[in-house]
């Protein structure tokens, strides 16, 4: 009985902690992902580096001296006047031609590329390791939990409610709801539907650039990051369903626990495998994942 | 007396809660034209789509000249003979009009001759130039679909479903959209592909109906309400209750 | 009046004779000039002009966008190098790579093509990741160094026999190599098989109602893919000695996305062409900056907006023109 609870103690708890934390920011990428397909029907593969994006720029920002919770806000605010400029420039152009998704995807792939680039061009291809902005740990019913962790975790879920309750319970959110549903029935209703799809974008890759901004310190902010990141990002979304948001909370947390216990029994090479697994099996067995779509949550 | 071209017997099917078809009998004769009419909604491309084998029936089954293939797919149900046309004009629009019909026409060779150079398809090949001439689109036949009018796209709809030589020829509104002189011409059109095929027909239009079936079949919420001959189901109460209201 | 797909293929007859010439004649005066560095990077482009040919094949005809080509061709390139390092036979290496394309497209298409559309490329992507990684991680298969030192072979053509070390002989089995699969890729397309594949790109839900079954069309039509990126991948190990897991990366699939892309999607020349043209352009940027694939990506992405045909797309049209008018004086 002692070694169970010292094996959930010190191995089981503090993993699970570590997962939740890459969860909460798993999901927050995923909830950008899935908002940005549900609302536009586009892909977009340039997302994990919107994630670097924010982790380079929380970098770059706090060698210029602003502490952590200024950059926390700061950074994804920024990258709405990016985001909104991308999509109107170079989405919107290709965004009424016959093959859109395929087109959409190959943009994106490009713009993807030309960013990853320009964070070598600019800060080299080396990791870089931020410190983490709040040290040390505290003991809880004789667990040491890492105060970083359990700060993120916290604020990754009020973020994430908050989102949700926006997308599900405002005037705003029923607007986007109705124009990922029926852009035309929408417009002739009123609502502004270019907007509506820029600030979608704008909104979902700043989400991006908040949980990169929270991971940096944990995982280091490299050029390829985004690369890496993106296919958890993405088999949560198909998991979840694209364009849900309960979908990509619970196949966030569910994946992002599975990958962290897994990883304690076998080698972190393989849960790379297992998770692709669960996105095959679930796009064999049930194609539009757990939820379904944003316009009909 | 031998078995009817085409016999659908008690086909079912429920969307959800809404029962789309309910014990749906028919049977289409040889050479003969039959038309299916009802108001909207009353399951007449659920219908076709359960014989086509678009879908499946949840019960009932469908035979051709007695041989029973209830839930085949859309390609076996082709080989057994049984064609459609569709409602919405659902061609290859960005490639040749001589191409749509070519690919329909391919079964015909014997062999099959995947894997031989197209060029070396003279039947296909003799059929589409038939084809292109007789539906009156042989000046068109090196354009894309996507630059045809829509009274001729439908018309190319027809033809690619003929293309194949089939038993049954099942068509979903050939008319939807035309103008009125192009509809003149396709009834035409029809009655002269009765020689050839067993037609069974969605029409809309009534005057189209009655000068050109053989046999009308009249559906309404899901089940037959009537069949017969045009003039008799003209005058039939029923069906002028379910179509105006009142009799 | 020959049928638009015919005169398209016949254009394509054009490009490949010029593409030929053009190849031996670079052979010739890089022969003369006693080159070597050129040459090889000629063949390289040739070889994952392959690559690019078979992405071609599912994007273009098939309507399939794969992001994880790599994986085969990466595959291929492994199992000849090991094959290669036991016995140093061309022929066996191309056939091992050929049995494998069949059996590697067979598993990866019987898990792909149950989806279409972004999914579709998504689970591509995700197979070329997943396995790159185990590769990358497997020290049999030399971890994140690769397979070294596979043997300079000796090519026997019968009458003749060429050296691996050669550049230009070795650029010339290599051209010839790819221009066979071309050839092959060509003719399946423009057979009755073929032409199904451009039917599923321009409709597949109307080709069940022609008479066939989409789902084992998509599948041989991903297994001839595979084929042709193993086949070519063969190749690799034979001109550069080694092989390493990027071969397997994300960014080999992503080149060869963007070189069919530059070349002309669903033109096949746009592939080889293609993958001349990026090669050049790579070796130009890089004599500037080391930062080409930002270069790439930027004209990658207003190829897409600007030029969505390729260079295909503005070359193939003005042969086109010049044939139907010899048809027609």
């Amino acid at each position: 009985m002692a070694e169970v609870l010292d094996y959930v103690q010190f191995v089981l708890a503090p993993q699970v902690v570590t997962g939740l934390a890459f969860g909460v920011a798993v999901i927050l990428v995923a909830i950008g992902l899935t908002i940005i397909f549900g609302l536009l029907d586009v892909i977009n593969m340039s997302h994990g580096e919107f994630y670097a994006f924010g982790a380079f720029a929380a970098l770059a920002l706090g060698w210029l001296g602003l502490p952590f919770w200024l950059l926390l806000i700061l950074v994804p605010l920024a990258m709405l006047p990016v985001g909104y400029a991308v999509e109107r420039m170079l989405i919107q152009r290709v965004f009424n031609r016959p093959d859109r998704h395929v087109t959409t995807l190959l943009l994106t792939f490009g713009l993807g590329l030309v960013l990853e680039d320009a964070f070598r061009l600019g800060f080299g291809p080396n990791p870089y390791r931020p410190d983490t902005p709040i040290p040390g740990a505290v003991e809880l019913f004789g667990i040491f939990l890492p105060n970083y962790r359990l700060f993120l975790i916290v604020v990754g879920a009020v973020v994430i409610a908050a989102v949700a309750l926006v997308v599900y319970r405002t005037r705003l959110g029923a607007m986007v709801r109705a124009a990922a549903f029926d852009r035309n029935m929408a417009a002739s209703l009123g609502v502004p539907v270019a907007w509506v799809y820029a600030g979608a974008f704008a909104f979902g890759i700043s989400l991006a650039g908040f949980a990169g901004v929270l991971l940096a310190p944990i995982y280091s902010v490299f050029p390829t990051m985004g690369r890496d990141f993106i296919l958890m990002a993405f088999t949560v979304v198909i998991v979840g369903g694209m364009g849900s948001i309960a979908g990509a909370v619970v196949a966030g947390l569910f994946l992002t626990q599975v990958q962290a216990i897994a990883a304690l029994y076998i080698s972190p090479v393989w849960t790379d495998p297992i998770v692709f697994g669960i996105m095959v099996v679930m796009l064999m067995v049930r194609p539009q994942g757990l939820f379904g779509r944003l316009g009909h949550a | 007396m031998t078995a009817p071209v085409l016999e659908a017997r008690d086909l079912s099917i429920s969307f959800g809660g809404l029962r789309a078809l309910d014990g749906v009998s028919f049977a289409a004769e040889r050479n003969r034209i039959t038309t299916i009419i009802g108001p909207n909604g009353a399951g007449k491309s659920t219908l076709f789509n359960l014989i086509s084998g678009a879908l499946r029936p949840q019960s009932g089954a469908v035979f051709v000249e007695g041989v029973e293939c209830t839930g085949a797919p859309p390609d076996r149900m082709l080989a057994a003979g049984v064609a459609r046309s569709f409602q919405i004009t659902n061609l290859l629009f960005d490639l040749p009009v001589a191409e749509n019909l070519r690919l329909a026409a391919q079964m015909l060779e014997r062999p099959r001759k995947y894997w031989l150079p197209i060029s070396l398809s003279r039947i296909a090949r003799a059929r589409v130039a038939e084809l292109l001439e007789r539906f009156g689109l042989a000046h068109k036949a090196g354009l894309a679909v996507a630059q045809l009018s829509h009274g001729e796209q439908r018309r190319l709809e027809v033809a690619v479903a003929l293309a194949g030589k089939p038993k049954v020829l099942m068509l979903d509104e050939p008319t939807q959209g035309m103008s009125h002189g192009d509809t003149e011409d396709t009834a035409v059109l029809i009655r002269s592909l009765a020689a050839e095929v067993t037609v069974l027909l969605i029409e809309h239009d009534i005057g189209l109906v009655m000068n050109l079936s053989d046999h009308v079949i009249v559906m309404h919420q899901g089940r037959k309400l009537a069949e017969g001959t045009p003039a008799s189901v003209r005058a039939n109460t029923a069906v002028q209750t379910a179509y105006f209201g009142h009799a | 009046m020959p049928d638009a797909l015919t005169v398209a293929a016949r254009a394509n007859h054009v490009l490949v004779g010029v593409l030929i010439l053009a190849g031996l004649a670079f052979a010739a005066i890089g022969a003369a000039q006693n080159d070597t560095f050129y040459l090889r990077l000629a063949t390289e482009a040739l070889i994952f002009g392959g690559l690019a040919l078979s992405v071609d094949i599912l994007l273009g005809y098939t309507g399939l966008l794969s992001l994880g080509q790599a994986l085969y061709f990466g595959l291929g390139a492994y199992l000849s190098a090991l094959v290669l390092k036991a016995v140093p036979s061309f022929w066996l290496a191309l056939a091992a790579g050929l049995g494998a394309g069949v059996v590697l497209g067979l598993v990866g298409g019987i898990i792909a093509i149950r989806v279409r559309g972004v999914y579709f490329a998504l689970i591509t992507f995700g197979l070329a990741q997943v396995v790159a990684k185990v590769v990358y991680n497997t020290r049999s298969l030399g971890a994140s160094d690769g397979l070294l030192g596979v043997p300079i072979i000796n090519i026997d053509l019968g009458l003749a026999s060429v050296s691996s070390a050669s550049p230009a002989g070795f650029f010339l089995v290599v051209l010839a190599v790819i221009i066979a699969l071309y050839a092959v890729s060509a003719y399946i397309l423009d057979t009755p098989f073929g032409r199904l594949l451009i039917a599923l790109r321009a409709n597949d839900r109307r080709v069940p109602f022609l008479g066939y079954r989409t789902a084992s069309l998509r599948l041989s039509s991903f297994v001839f893919a595979a084929v042709i990126a193993t086949v070519s991948g063969t190749l690799y190990p034979m001109l550069r000695g080694f092989v390493s897991p990027e071969l397997l990366f994300f960014s080999t699939s992503g080149n060869a996305v963007i070189t069919v892309l530059l070349g002309g999607v669903g033109t096949l020349m746009g592939a080889l062409y293609g993958s001349v043209l990026l090669t050049v352009l790579r070796s130009l940027i890089g004599t500037w900056t080391e930062h080409h694939l930002m270069i790439i990506g930027l004209l990658f992405m207003g190829a897409v907006i600007f030029l969505p045909n390729g260079l295909m797309g503005l070359v193939r049209p003005a042969v086109e023109r010049l044939l139907m008018r010899k048809a027609r004086p």
